[in-house]
C-alpha cells in the first residue's frame, strides 16, 4: 500500500477512535452529575492524598447576630463546615467572600455542599462545573456520620488551590 | 512506511480502543447506580 495513503488510514482511524472516546468520556461526566456522593464515600476520599477534590458549600455564609440564636450550626458556614470546603453562598459569586472566588476552579473535580442535598441549588451550581456531584443528604448527613468540621471564617490554603483536606 | 512507524500507529490505536473499553465499563457501572439513584429517590417519593 501507498505509505502516504496507508497514514492518512491510520490518522482518520486515530481521529474517530478519538471522537469516540470523547464523547464517551462527556457520558461518563453527566452520567456522574446524576448520582450523589455520600458522606462516608467523600470522607474516603478526602483522606486519599491522590484524589484533588474542590468542595463548594452553597449554604448561607453567616447569619446575622438577631438570627444566630435561632439557626443551628449547620444552617451556614462559619457555623460548621467540612475541612477545607469552599463558601459560595446560593451558588452566586456576588455572595462569596472575594479570598474563596479566587480558590475557585470550574475544572477541579466538585462537590456540592448544601444543608440537606437540596437537588434544585444542586442543578442551579453543576452548571458552572466540568466534573460535578451533589453531597447526599448536605451537611446534614457529614454532621449525622460524626465525620470532623471546622468552624468560623474561610481561610484560604497556603498555598496551591482547591481544598477538601482533613 | 517503516515497521517502527507502523507499529507506533498500532501502540496508539490499540490505547485509544483499551481507553474506550474503560470508559464503557465505568458508564455502565454508573447507569446501574444511577439506576439504583433515581429506583430510591422513586420509593422514597411515594412513602
Amino acid at each position: 500500500m501507498n505509505a502516504k495513503l496507508e497514514r492518512v488510514l491510520y490518522i482518520v482511524v486515530i481521529g474517530i477512535l478519538s471522537l469516540v472516546l470523547l464523547g464517551l468520556g462527556k457520558t461518563e461526566v453527566e452520567l456522574q452529575k446524576k448520582i450523589p456522593i455520600t458522606a462516608e464515600e467523600l470522607y474516603k476520599k478526602l483522606g486519599n492524598p491522590k484524589v484533588t477534590l474542590q468542595i463548594i458549600d452553597v449554604r448561607p455564609y453567616e447569619v446575622s447576630e438577631e438570627e444566630e440564636d435561632e439557626a443551628e450550626e449547620i444552617d451556614y458556614y462559619t457555623g460548621a463546615h467540612i475541612p477545607g470546603s469552599i463558601p459560595l453562598p446560593d451558588c452566586d459569586e456576588s455572595k462569596a467572600p472575594e479570598e474563596a472566588l479566587k480558590q475557585i476552579n470550574p475544572y477541579l473535580p466538585t462537590v456540592i455542599v448544601s444543608r440537606d442535598g437540596d437537588p434544585e441549588i444542586f442543578k442551579k451550581c453543576a452548571k458552572k462545573f466540568t466534573i460535578v456531584q451533589n453531597l447526599k443528604g448536605g451537611i446534614v448527613a457529614w454532621d449525622d456520620a460524626g465525620y470532623p468540621e471546622d468552624e468560623g471564617e474561610y481561610e484560604p490554603p497556603a498555598a496551591g488551590g482547591g481544598g477538601g483536606c482533613l | 512506511m517503516s515497521m517502527i512507524e507502523r507499529i507506533l500507529w498500532w501502540i496508539g490505536i490499540l490505547a485509544l480502543v483499551v481507553a474506550i473499553i474503560g470508559v464503557k465499563i465505568d458508564i455502565s457501572k454508573l447507569e446501574q447506580k444511577a439506576q439504583e439513584v433515581s429506583q430510591a429517590a422513586t420509593e422514597g417519593g411515594e412513602e
